[in-house]
């Protein structure tokens, strides 16, 4: 070998691309075998831990991909017009076998509105942040999305205690603000935020917005887009 | 308020009536998606595992849906199974081609894409999110279908106006029927009205895909200034854009940069590798811009990436092989010899995957010949191009392309007379066909091989500047130097004969400046009348005959 020069974060991500691709392998058989066991999976928390478990890993090795590539400066938006309760529901049907399964009740209440994003990175952000409320809720989460001050804003809610009082922000987040001390490292909130960041209209940057109340009374998060 | 698993009935009734192919290398997955196609209504569904019987099948049966992985293993991906169904047209734009995906990452599917699917699925699927979009994406069929329909039979001015009575009517379809208008109308050749539906997009957000529509309008136009301004800007906004580098390429090229175009295009491959038509388009610039190894390169790679493809062509083998020759030529050690090696090798496996093709044999010897006499292999040159003469004696029935690589391995071996009398032969041929004829006029202006090019073009490049800083016995002695090389070299001829008339000007008593002029314009005497270089001689010959009296 002449070439010893190794790219680590290259070597990195390759691995991690297929990492993720093995877990999609993995969670396409575990929905499999739920609608083959309905009656016996269906209320077995094990297997439900299990879905969610590999879920969020998949999640976490997209998420991963997406830094990678905001570092390397080669992830753009690509924004088009998305008619938004459909874009919501196809979002929430991905899923639906673990909400059935956890028996969590989800509702969209979105207004009839195209809204400006891309649909790629913003998908990713939206598992990521379903995927955090089905974590923290006790029965409900609601997908909302309307019209606020010239930005569109998708929001999910959640009755579970609600965010802390210290992650409850308004803004970006930056890569220094991630503490691995704490054990939550908010690498998602921190992707997400980046991918707010990302969608931009003149002046004006999306950001992200979390904090308590809502129709059901915990966590409320908020990705507000120009 | 909408539950999120409502089935809406007119969704289920759609899935019933259509035909379904379903391509997958895992006999699990495909199970499934059968499975999961049939609890949404789904009856008539067929599974394949590799592109060839997919292929097949959409030959003889209609098929309304296609479901495609991407990754199937060895041999034919998703892309080229697209590409081959859309370039052969045996999927209407009607029918919706649907590339299933293990990756959210863009850069795998960032190809030229020339055809792109309907949409992207991505695993895991699960039976809920498939009903959902392949619903919605049924729906839009549905409610598209007529404009589809129209464009399938061509008839772009029905489906503009479909488009135009569909945008009140089915306002969240407005970024399709959008784009569609901007393309029809491009299709059409009606600028001004494809320029005004961007516009008016543009007018309420700066969207990539209308900045890049609009481009590609301002270039059709000519303004070449403004798309290239335009483009550029485009790309370092959106630096994963693959499709405005190719377009800012072409612009460069139209503004006469092509050593700009060919930096635009290495910086996409560096991005995107995998696309033919982009390795085939740096590979035709960089040997213009006579960069042989960024052209050996790029075709290696156009051949490699051939072999699946549908743009598959003998031609880019033998151009491979042309470079490869051209890098050889006159370079007998190690790295020449490897690189006629190659030639050899690429040439043999052109004959092999296109079999019983006599044009093709006749052009790979005619190149082997080259080779040969590049490596001085000067009697196994002699010994080939006895077995190919009888077989080239008229350029009637060789076609231009065989024609000139004959006359170039001619050159070579040093038949230069019996080059030039083909070539006159061809552009008597082709005296209505200046693309032709431009090729003729630049194989007889630089019979040699590419390094020499160089060489030459370098030291005119010296000359003139000698010349434009008044050094006349410099300029002279350079252009002396090149003219040993290209002899016939119209523009250098000319260039000389300037530099001795200023030198004579000061130096009146010096008759023989005069004669060395006499002697460069006859060695024009027989330029052809719509040579680029033919005014400036008839000028400078009336300037020779008013010094002589």
């Amino acid at each position: 070998m002449k070439n010893r020069n190794i790219d680590f974060s290259m070597v990195l991500a390759l691995a991690v691309h297929d990492m993720k691709n093995s877990l999609g392998m993995l969670l396409n058989s575990l929905d499999e075998l739920r609608a083959e066991n309905e009656d016996k999976l269906n209320d077995s928390s094990r297997f439900n831990t299990l879905r969610y478990e590999a879920e969020r890993i998949h999640n976490d090795l997209v998420q991963l991909l997406g830094i990678y590539r905001l570092g390397e400066n080669n992830l753009s938006a690509h924004i088009e017009e998305h008619f938004v309760p459909d874009f919501l529901s196809e979002h929430l049907a991905r899923h639906t076998p673990l909400l059935d399964g956890l028996g969590i009740e989800c509702s969209i209440d979105a207004e009839d509105i195209n809204g400006f994003f891309d649909a790629d990175l913003l998908t990713g952000a939206l598992n990521n942040t379903i995927n955090n409320a089905i974590r923290y809720t006790k029965t409900r989460i609601r997908l909302t999305a309307n019209e606020r001050d010239g930005y569109l804003v998708i929001g999910v809610e959640d009755d579970g205690d609600g965010y802390p009082e210290n992650m409850q922000h308004t803004g970006t987040l930056s890569f220094k603000s991630l503490d691995f001390n704490t054990g939550s490292t908010s690498l998602g909130l921190f992707f997400v935020s980046a991918v707010a960041d990302l969608h931009k209209e003149g002046e004006r940057t999306g950001y992200i917005k979390l904090h308590n109340g809502g129709h059901l009374g915990g966590g409320v998060f908020e990705i507000w887009l120009p | 308020m909408s539950a999120p698993d409502n089935k809406s009935t007119s969704g289920t009734n759609a899935f019933g009536k259509l035909a379904y192919l379903v391509i997958d290398d895992f006999e699990n997955f495909r199970l499934s998606m059968r499975h999961m196609l049939r609890s949404c209504g789904a009856d008539n569904i067929e599974l394949v595992a590799r592109a060839r019987p997919a292929v097949q099948y959409c030959t003889y049966n209609h098929v309304d849906v296609v479901l495609c992985d991407y990754n199937l293993g060895q041999g034919k991906n998703g892309q080229h199974i697209l590409e081959e169904l859309r370039h052969k047209k045996l999927l209407q734009r009607s029918s919706l081609f649907l590339m299933v995906t293990s990756e959210t990452s863009r850069e795998m599917v960032m190809g030229a894409r020339e055809y792109q699917p309907d949409a992207y699925l991505t695993k895991p699927i699960n039976r809920a999110m498939l009903e959902k979009r392949l619903g919605s994406l049924l729906d839009q069929r549905n409610a598209l279908l007529p404009v589809n329909r129209e464009i399938d039979r061509e008839n772009y001015p029905e489906a503009i106006s479909l488009c135009m009575q569909a945008l009140s009517r089915l306002p969240r379809y407005k970024t399709w029927l959008m784009k569609t208008l901007g393309e029809l109308y491009f299709l059409l050749g009606d600028l001004s009205h494809a320029i005004k539906v961007y516009d008016e997009v543009l007018s309420q957000r700066e969207l990539s895909w209308a900045r890049f529509g609009r481009c590609k309008v301002l270039l059709a136009s000519h303004r070449y200034d403004e798309a290239v301004e335009s483009l550029q800007q485009l790309v370092t906004g959106h630096p994963d854009y693959m499709e405005a580098y190719d377009l800012l390429a072409e612009g460069l090229e139209r503004q006469n940069k092509p050593g700009q175009a060919q930096k635009i295009l290495e910086r996409a491959i560096d991005y995107s590798p995998n696309a033919l038509l982009r390795q085939k388009h740096l590979a035709k610039l960089a040997e213009s811009n006579q960069d042989m190894n960024t052209a050996a390169e790029a075709w290696r790679r156009t051949v490699s990436l051939g072999v699946h493809s549908i743009h598959d062509s003998p031609s880019h083998h033998l151009a491979l092989s042309h470079t490869l020759c051209d890098l050889s030529e006159g370079s007998t050690g190690k790295e020449g010899v490897a690189c006629a090696d190659e030639a050899f090798l690429v040439l043999t496996n052109m004959e092999k995957q296109f079999p019983d093709n006599d044009v093709l044999a006749l052009r790979s010897q005619i190149v082997q010949c080259r080779i040969y006499a590049g490596q001085e292999h000067a009697q196994k040159a002699e010994a080939i191009l006895e077995g190919i003469r009888p077989e080239l004696t008229s350029t009637h029935s060789l076609g231009v392309e065989t024609s000139l690589d004959y006359a170039k391995t001619l050159f070579r071996l040093g038949y230069g007379d019996e080059a030039k009398v083909l070539l006159r032969e061809l552009s008597k041929q082709f005296e209505d066909d200046p693309g032709t004829l431009k090729k003729i006029e630049s194989l007889m202006d630089e019979p040699v091989g590419f390094r020499m090019k160089v060489k030459a073009r370098r030291l005119n490049r010296d000359g003139i500047e000698a010349f434009e800083s008044g050094n006349l016995k410099e300029a002279a002695s350079i252009f002396t130097k090149a003219l040993e090389m290209v002899p016939d070299h119209p523009a250098l001829n000319l260039n000389q004969v300037q530099v001795l008339m200023k030198e004579y000007e000061s130096n009146t008593y010096q008759k023989d400046l005069l004669e060395r002029c006499q002697h460069h314009l006859s060695q024009l005497a027989g330029l052809p009348v719509q040579h680029g270089q033919y005014r400036r001689y008839l000028a400078l010959q009336r300037k020779l005959k008013a010094l002589n009296l």
